[in-house]
């Protein structure tokens, strides 16, 4: 809603109100104040002028050579307009003014004369369409002034975010009520109240259907000479950004901005039968051509007003071609009328087309504020338009509701605004914006709303009311006295904290990716059309293609991001997310959301870390199974040194995911439950998503990981002996799994065996081709007693022979 | 003699001074303080001094050998070495290269706000409830007293999965969700992602909110107050100017929105808060009657308020981002900063 502080000041004095104040008293009362601008700044250089004589151009019959006062200054003007005559006060811009439209004013030769700046046209100045000559202004103008000044132009902007809760606000009137309210002074309206008498002989007026139209009132005006209108109407119109276009049409978009009831008139002669009947089109009525000139398609749900034949508006939203007013209109049928809020608001989106009236009945028009603002428009249009009204008219009045009077306990208001009050201030603060208060019972007030606060229903509005006028930020602070309890902690979020500060501890960063995706990121990874991944949520509405689908998966976003941190040049990266995938159920169905935890990690494996510690080294498969066996070991899913239930093995070859290196990948199972998998992503895909080096991942289902027991922290007592460490350096075909050697060393069923671990794998010159050496260390420890080099001997024995027999291995000499 | 003996001071101490390993100090310590170092021959020269001046000389002798002696034992301390056994290959370590530590990775800017929120609503008792992304027309509309075609529907730009089931507009879905499967006295807050088909340099399509509300006989408009002033308080600065100013949602009534004092301009008026020199950072309100008649609680019994902030703005006004897609391109030069 946008208002001047000039047109405020007919209903409402505000004098001594700075509008940087008026603008906090409006916020304050809910009305959020979005912009306060000075308007028509760009026409501050712009100086009024006085035509003195005028010859023709010596060079040029179209132009004509004028001499121009500008105060004191007598210029010369080379200007091409019709009108421009000697005694003219006209408006011009001097050599250096920018005009609105952008152009430059200099001074310049125009066919060989000399012209020290421009005489302006309504357009030029931006101030409407006429370009028909130079502006005319009263002839009594003073000369060489501002422009601004002499056409009191010089005006406020205020432009307001109105909540959808206050359509009464989308009036300057409604505006000037509250502010008249707050400041406590008298309200002025220029029509303080009408009625007509519902008869007329010109015209009839028949409505189908009261529910969808609660009332029409219509007035005949004959006689009307259309023509621009006068400049106090232009400039009120302009002011708020409506463009003028007549007389008529602008005193009803005038009273529309002033009151908030939208009017249309009708030309009176094109309307067939002298009749309006409210009604839904016909089925061979659903072509229309509203003003705009667009060809609309209707349906049978649609309010049109119609005259004896065919549809001419859609009723509460645009009037049609076929009753436009024209130049050569005499006859005006003025329309104040009202429609039910939701079938404005279906057929406003239905035909993709809102207006100035749709906005306002969208939001509720007032009833009972039809006639009075018919009668301010009927007056305006005899004042300025000259025309007459025919005595009589309409008022189908057909929806008008009950009285409602609410009741208000002083007690219940006090006790939910936490502020004592007593009846005087309630009824003060009401009685200040319109509503009538009596005293019902020494607890509750009866309270009549006035018609224009359509949103007034029930006690917790006029609650609000209470609390908006008195102001929240006198209604003090407390604390809620509250039952003492243990907020109950959500599991997954707490593993889902855990995992943030795991990762980032072993130097991950957390990203956030979009949950829309696109679809061609399934179809790059090579996923089969029958995978669990491919059918998607699909938005209706998407903003692009590349958001057009719920994600099934978290590592197309994440290397998405690897893209652009390669772009900008990131040599180190590690990310993770944790969020939502999202599988169809069925249509109207919510799909089923589950939660992932994936990573991706690429180039250094030593990120930021000073490279005088850590030479630049490329990550491998092994840093994303590092960053898995931390996780789960800080998550306690994983035990270390131990056979938890938990393995990272080697996938069969059809469980294989197609986008990843089937040498490099494992999956993560616990018992029978797949977990989720590591591995290396193949360059092929990776090169789909514009990455041209190496990329690792590791991809979780923290649904079914949260499932999980952690393994309960039992405390074991410590060793009171001294361990006795042996190496074995083994020497095995080189397709077996070093792992392989560790796990049949822990299964060999002998106390003493406390851990066994790798400390190198070698192949090379001094290893036959084929074989390779791997080298353990077994840690041997007793409960009972300090183990000497012979305790030990015989279980190492059996170790060593064991893997040898095992694993095809010798023991390596040296 | 005097002449020589403090000039072997002064050469003995500046030479004490550019050792820089255990290794070095045996060979200052033999060559000045040996039985055959330099202040051992001096002192055989004592007899040719005039006897008179022999016990000053002795006098000063004795005194530097003895403070020679003193800062030798404190350098061998420093350098860790003992000097009788030389402890060949210490050296002095350069403390300006860089320290050795492993590398640290950052949670994201939003999940760190999302953390500080919940933590403060947390240690006010509140427990913290996630609700679906993708949600019924039913929980984020209709329970919420947004009726099919309510103009309200209009500061909402939803995106659509079908009729009936949209991506949520906004966390208070979870209001009527536990509303309906739990009885009073509630405190819970609802953080989580929330969508609206808007995008420019202040809007993503995805962004995250936290609701709040809490439930319970005679809650009042004046418990909201204190509960966010407290909330905006632990959030930025303690004297930050607060203000509380009526708004409009349909699911509260009296219905407010909060805004602090520019963080930026400090009230004075800039860009950023449009010349207010506020700026708004949640919406809140005591609920309405008829969303607590629609999860069958009775208003004249219960009363409660709710509250939604947005993280992303609360993220922006605290760190002062200036672009909000900022933070859904995981630039790591992004991230690295938080």
């Amino acid at each position: 809603m946008k208002f001047t502080i000039d047109w405020l000041n007919e209903y409402v004095n505000t004098d001594g109100i700075t509008s940087a104040q008026l603008a906090d008293h409006l916020t304050m009362l809910g009305l959020e104040v979005d912009a306060v601008t000075e308007l028509f700044q760009e026409l501050a250089p712009v100086q009024t002028a006085l035509v003195l004589s005028v010859e023709r151009h010596p060079d040029a019959d179209s132009l004509s050579l004028c001499q121009v006062a500008v105060g004191a200054e007598t210029l010369q003007i080379v200007c091409g307009a019709p009108n421009v005559r000697p005694g003219l006060a006209t408006a011009i811009a001097l050599p250096g003014t920018t005009l609105p439209g952008g152009v430059k004013i200099k001074k310049s030769k125009v066919r060989g004369i000399e012209s020290y700046g421009m005489l302006c046209s309504e357009r030029e100045l931006g101030l409407g369409s006429g370009h028909g000559g130079i502006m005319e202004l009263p002839a009594d103008t003073p000369h060489g002034q501002s422009f601004i000044h002499a056409l009191g132009l010089s005006d406020t902007l205020v432009e307001v975010d109105l909540t959808p809760n206050r359509s009464d606000c989308a009036s300057v009137i409604g505006i000037a009520r509250e502010v008249a309210g707050v400041l406590r002074r008298p309200l002025t309206l220029p029509v303080e109240s009408a009625s007509i008498q519902s008869s007329c002989a010109m015209f009839s007026v028949d409505i189908e259907s009261s529910e969808l139209c609660p009332r029409y009132g219509a007035r005949l005006i004959s006689g009307v000479t259309i023509a621009p209108s006068p400049w106090w109407l232009r400039k009120r119109l302009l002011s708020i950004g409506l463009r003028p276009i007549n007389n008529v049409v602008d005193i009803t978009n005038l009273v529309m901005m002033e009151y908030g009831q939208p009017l249309h008139a009708f030309d009176f002669d094109k309307l067939a039968d002298k009749k309006i009947i409210v009604r839904h089109p016909r089925m061979d009525e659903l072509d229309f051509v509203t003003l705009d000139g667009v060809a609309r398609k209707l349906d049978a749900e649609m309010l049109m007003i119609c005259d004896g034949v065919q549809p001419v508006a859609v009723a509460g939203i645009m009037g049609g071609m076929n009753s436009e007013v024209s130049d050569t209109t005499t006859a005006i049928l003025l329309e104040s009328a009202c429609f039910d809020p939701v079938l404005i608001r279906k057929t406003a989106r239905k035909l993709n087309l809102s207006s100035e009236a749709s906005y306002r009945f969208e939001r509720g028009v007032d009833p009972g504020g039809c006639i009075l603002a018919m009668e301010r428009a009927v007056r305006l249009l005899c004042e300025v338009a000259g025309g007459t009204v025919e005595p009589g008219g309409v008022d189908k009045y057909g929806g008008q509701k009950p009285f409602n009077t609410l009741t208000l306990r002083i007690s219940r208001t006090s006790e939910l605004l936490g502020i004592p009050l007593d009846y005087e201030k309630i009824a003060d603060v009401l009685t200040s914006i319109g509503f009538r208060c009596k005293e019902k019972d020494a607890d509750t007030l009866w309270v009549g709303a006035p018609s224009f606060r359509v949103d007034i229903e029930r006690e917790v509005d006029l609650v609000e009311e209470v609390a908006r006028l008195i102001g929240y930020n006198t209604i003090p602070t407390s604390l809620p006295t509250v039952q003492l309890s243990y907020p109950e902690q959500d599991a997954k979020r707490i593993i889902r904290a855990k995992i943030g500060t795991l990762l980032t501890g072993i130097g991950y960063f957390e990203a956030i990716n979009y949950s829309f995706t696109s679809e061609k990121h399934v179809q790059w990874l090579g996923l089969a059309e029958n995978d669990p991944r491919c059918p998607f949520v699909r938005l209706v509405n998407p903003l692009s293609e590349d958001q057009s689908v719920m994600r099934t998966m978290l590592l197309p976003g994440l290397l998405e991001n690897v893209e652009r941190n390669i772009n900008f040049q990131k040599t180190a990266i590690k990310l993770f997310e944790t969020g939502k995938v999202f599988t169809p159920k069925g249509d109207n169905e919510q799909p089923l959301e589950r939660m992932r935890l994936a990573g991706v990690l690429s180039g250094n494996r030593f990120g930021e870390s000073s490279p005088y510690h850590c030479k630049q080294q490329a990550v491998d498969i092994l840093d994303a199974k590092g960053a898995m066996e931390y996780l789960l070991q800080g998550l306690r899913l994983l035990k270390e040194g131990t056979l938890s239930p938990l393995r990272f093995t080697s996938p069969s070859q059809d469980q294989i995911e197609p986008f990843v290196d089937p040498t490099q990948v494992l999956a993560v199972s616990s018992g029978d439950q797949e977990l989720g998998i590591i591995a290396r992503i193949l360059p092929a895909i990776l090169r789909k998503f514009g990455i041209k080096q190496d990329v690792f991942f590791f991809d979780l289902d923290l649904d079914a990981l949260c499932q999980l027991d952690p393994v309960a922290k039992n405390f074991t007592a410590l060793p009171v002996f001294p361990a006795v460490n042996r190496d074995i350096a083994m020497l095995v075909p080189e397709a077996v799994a070093a792992g392989a050697l560790v796990d049949a060393v822990l299964q060999v069923q002998d106390p003493l065996i406390e851990q066994c671990e790798i400390f190198d794998v070698y192949q090379g010159d001094s290893v036959k081709r084929g074989l390779k050496s791997v080298a353990l260390s077994v840690t041997y420890r007793s409960s009972q007693k300090t183990l000497t080099e012979k305790n030990v001997e015989k279980v190492h024995t059996k170790i060593v022979n064991m893997l040898g027999s095992k694993f095809e291995g010798t023991l390596r000499e040296g | 003699m005097e002449q020589k003996l403090l000039s072997l001071q002064d050469e003995a101490k500046k030479n004490l001074d550019q050792l820089v390993d255990a290794g070095q100090l045996e060979d200052f310590r033999i060559r000045y303080l040996g039985r055959k170092g330099q202040f051992s021959t001096i002192m055989r020269e004592l007899g040719a001094v005039a006897p008179e001046e022999r016990p000053r000389v002795g006098q000063l002798a004795n005194t530097i050998k003895e403070e020679i002696e003193k800062l030798f034992e404190e350098k061998k301390v420093l350098l860790g070495g003992n000097a009788q056994s030389g402890a060949k290959g210490a050296k002095l370590i350069d403390l300006s290269l860089p320290g050795r530590y492993p590398e640290r990775g950052r949670l994201h800017p939003v999940t760190q706000i999302m953390n500080e929120v919940c933590s403060i609503f947390e240690a006010m008792g509140f427990s913290v409830a996630e609700g679906p992304d993708v949600e019924q027309d039913h929980y984020n509309f209709e329970a919420l007293n947004i009726p099919a075609h309510h103009p309200a529907r209009d500061m909402h730009d939803t995106f659509y999965v079908s009729d009936s089931i949209l991506l949520r507009t906004h966390t208070s879905p979870m209001q009527a969700r536990i509303m309906e499967s739990q009885q009073p006295p509630l405190r819970v807050i609802a953080p989580g992602k929330v969508y609206r088909c808007d995008s420019d340099i202040t809007h993503t399509p995805m962004f995250h909110q936290v609701e709040g509300f809490l439930v319970d006989t005679k809650v009042s408009f004046a418990d909201l107050k204190g509960i966010l002033t407290v909330f905006t308080q632990k959030m930025f600065d303690k004297d930050l100017p607060l203000r509380f100013r009526p708004s409009f949602f349909p699911f509260t009534e009296p219905s407010a929105e909060v805004d602090i004092a520019c963080v930026i301009c400090g009230g004075s008026g800039c860009r950023v808060c449009k010349q207010t020199g506020w700026l708004e950072i949640l919406g809140a309100g005591m609920i309405d009657p008829e969303v607590f008649k629609m999860v069958g609680y009775d208003p004249e019994i219960y009363s409660g308020f709710a509250f939604g902030l947005g993280i992303e703005r609360i993220a922006m006004l605290k760190y002062g981002i200036n672009d909000i897609r900022l933070y859904y391109e995981n630039d790591l030069r992004f991230l690295a900063q938080f």
